[in-house]
């Protein structure tokens, strides 16, 4: 299998928007990466192939919204290009740029110009959370004044499908989203997006009989899925064969999230195994700055990341758990809501969100399969069915 | 479990570990709070460990340490349980003695730290600057432990039995027998308050894990357990210190060691393989023991993509 290292370069930490449920609670719009920052970023990183041995790279900008800083990121890429090009590194013509962004200046002239030139190294994912209520509950303007997004981004979907016809969407559901998510995964379905990424947030934001109200919209979705056909062309990763089912100790036990095998470098140069142990992600914890630019990576400080597994963080509740498959656990949460400075407990705040899930998910496939069985398309349906990936942050 | 209740009787008292005391200012634990101590390890069936300051104690202190059995950890000076040194010398007296050096003492005091083991029943080195081997220090590091395996093998063969940490207790142990702070033990502060070892009270006193009035609150207990190390619970270092102290201060993380704590470790295994191997070479030594076996690597993290 093809290993990919994954180096994310946090452009800005200022963003057009104000979205409820997001993570950045240190958003602003004075740290602004500089060039020699980056430039220093990309000496180190490209200077030490010895440290970064995978096959391929992903190099991704993250903000705040990261064609914020567009005049920046197309000076980085062209660096990069060069570089790799000039010091032969094992990931020219094996690298890619990605993007995932609001979609509100896709649009703008010196975005398109970016894309043009860089199309084929090319990954950008635009978030659209579905229906313009859905969308506008979360995803509004900063600036107090309760001002939704949809109309500005959902006008970009066209073009973007247009270069991207494959592009998937990310979609986020908090406790107030859930009673959207079937209109909203239909409705990203009518706009042409074929994948759609979607998760729960990792923080404990839940209500009672959430878990309730959302299988009862995932059953919806299920059955609009299933009797309007979409399922041959279409995917939505609530949906996944793989889930809900146990794990075994030592078979399985790996770790679920890859903090500490990617890296993230901020405006003051600062190394950290994730953008999620950045201070502007932390509600309650140090950052956790693995280096910097200058004295390079401090190895010991990735240890605990790279000997991290499934069974050392969970309680024993989850290690038992009968429908632990798909399970899924953010690093940066875990540190941010443990109980002491660490990444070795396991935050379970998405618990009978994920069970609610299974069972719906079991309704999903049994229901499906039968559908499929009794038209006698089952084999055709496995040999053409769409790939979905649990893409979770 | 917990088995030992290590008091601090002043903020000067000695350092006996990887941690450096630097307070200077005298400031005894109050009496009440050394009675309620006491007390809590008698009624949590705990061994208590005193660590005394260079300074001699009031009378009714003496007096309060002996309603319970005990240790005493003291610098050399008089009658305790372990002395603790921070230079090697010559040592007169039937106790045990921990030497706090840093690596260039080590290096530099090769002889007088050999000396001191003659004149010892045992001797444990404490490393104070371990998270700052370089490669060039682990090669002296295996050179010196080599050289200083020598003379315990002579020793060994003139039928004395000395003790040193660094290369005979990997031959003694079938288990892992580390630090165990916050696992086995716990230490009482002047203040009254808990602290999963010595080290955790004079890096940031905010750190306590409990008190005397409330018991022992420990978080993430698990964390201090060898089963929860990843890298610890699939090594055989077994006579590694472990320090969790070390481990935060370096990775961040009490669980986890590193790479210079475990690459230091290995160097004394493996010199303690040699040791026990050339021993038996004089006649029958530890039958009841197996050889320690041969490995590829110096750090157990290098191995991680083998572990199961």
């Amino acid at each position: 299998m093809n290993s990919i290292k994954n180096i994310t370069f946090i452009v800005t930490k200022d963003c057009q928007l104000a979205c409820k449920y997001c993570y950045l609670v240190g958003k602003n719009s004075k740290e602004r990466m500089p060039w020699e920052v980056a430039k220093q970023a990309i000496d180190y990183i490209l200077g030490h192939e010895e440290d970064f041995r995978e096959e391929s790279v992903v190099w991704d900008f993250i903000g705040g919204e990261p064609f914020l800083e567009i005049e920046l990121i197309d000076k980085i890429c062209d660096y990069l290009k060069t570089e790799m090009f000039r010091r032969n590194h094992h990931w020219f013509n094996s690298y890619r740029f990605s993007f995932s962004t609001n979609g509100i200046n896709y649009d703008s002239p010196k975005v398109q110009e970016f894309i043009t030139k860089n199309h084929e190294h090319l990954s950008i994912g635009i978030t659209i959370d579905g229906t313009k209520r859905k969308h506008d509950l979360n995803r509004i303007y900063k600036g107090g004044a309760e001002r939704g997004s949809y109309d500005d981004v959902v006008r970009n979907i066209p073009l973007w499908l247009k270069q991207f016809p494959h592009g998937g969407t990310k979609v986020t559901i908090s406790s107030a989203d859930i009673p959207y998510i079937k209109e909203s995964v239909l409705h990203l379905f009518s706009l042409g997006i074929r994948e759609v990424h979607i998760n729960v947030v990792f923080e404990n934001v839940w209500k009672e009989d959430d878990d309730k109200l959302f299988g009862d919209q995932l059953i919806q979705l299920a059955d609009e899925i299933i009797d309007g056909g979409y399922y041959n062309d279409y995917s939505c990763s609530f949906f996944s064969e793989n889930i809900g089912k146990p794990l075994d100790r030592v078979l399985y036990n790996q770790n679920w999230c890859g903090a500490g095998m990617m890296l993230s470098v901020d405006a003051a140069g600062n190394f950290y195994p994730c953008t999620r142990f950045a201070a502007y992600s932390l509600r309650s914890k140090k950052p956790i700055i693995i280096g910097n630019v200058h004295d390079g990576i401090d190895k010991n400080k990735l240890r605990p990341f790279l000997t991290l597994d499934r069974t050392t963080q969970s309680r024993q509740e989850c290690i038992d758990c009968e429908v632990a498959s798909g399970c899924a656990w953010c690093q940066g949460e875990n540190y941010d809501a443990a109980d002491t400075a660490t990444i070795y407990q396991r935050a379970t705040a998405i618990c009978k969100m994920h069970k609610a899930r299974v069972r719906a998910n079991n309704y999903y496939w049994n229901k499906l399969y039968r559908k499929l069985e009794l038209e006698d398309m089952r084999e055709e349906f496995e040999k053409s069915k769409p790939k979905s990936n649990d893409l979770i942050c | 479990m917990l088995q030992y209740l290590i008091i601090l009787l002043d903020e000067t008292s000695t350092s006996f570990c990887h941690y450096e005391n630097t307070r200077k200012e005298r400031n005894l634990i109050p009496l009440d709070v050394l009675k309620k101590g006491i007390r809590y390890g008698m009624m949590e069936n705990l061994m208590i460990q005193f660590v005394f300051p260079k300074y001699d104690l009031p009378q009714e202190y003496k007096d309060e340490v002996e309603t319970i059995d005990h240790s005493k950890i003291k610098p050399i000076a008089d009658e305790a349980d372990v002395w603790v040194a921070d230079e090697p010398a010559k040592v007169d007296g039937n106790v045990p003695v921990v030497l706090r050096v840093s690596k260039e003492v080590l290096f530099e005091k090769e002889n007088e730290v050999v000396e001191m083991l003659k004149s010892v029943p045992r001797l444990n080195i404490v490393l104070t600057d371990v998270e700052t081997f370089t490669e060039n220090d682990f090669t002296r590091y295996k050179s010196l432990l080599e050289r200083v395996a020598a003379e315990v093998e002579r020793m060994y063969v003139d039928g004395k039995s000395p003790q040193i940490n660094l290369l005979t207790d990997r031959m003694m142990l079938s288990a892992m027998n580390n630090c165990g702070a916050g696992d086995m033990s716990v230490t009482l502060a002047p203040n009254g308050k808990f602290y999963v070892c010595p080290a955790f009270y004079y890096e940031n006193e905010e750190d306590s894990i409990g008190d005397l009035e409330h018991g022992l609150d420990i978080r993430n207990k698990q964390l201090y357990k060898l089963e929860y190390a990843p890298i610890c619970r699939h090594c055989d270092a077994y006579q590694c210190k472990r320090c969790v102290w070390l481990n935060r201060k370096t990775t961040l993380e009490v669980n986890t060691p590193s790479h210079e704590q475990c690459v230091v470790a290995h160097l004394e295994r493996n010199a303690s393989k040699e040791l026990l191997r050339n021993i038996r070479k004089h006649g029958t030594f530890l039958p009841e023991k197996e050889d320690i076996k041969e490995i590829d690597y110096l750090d157990p993290f290098d191995k991680r993509e083998t572990w199961q």
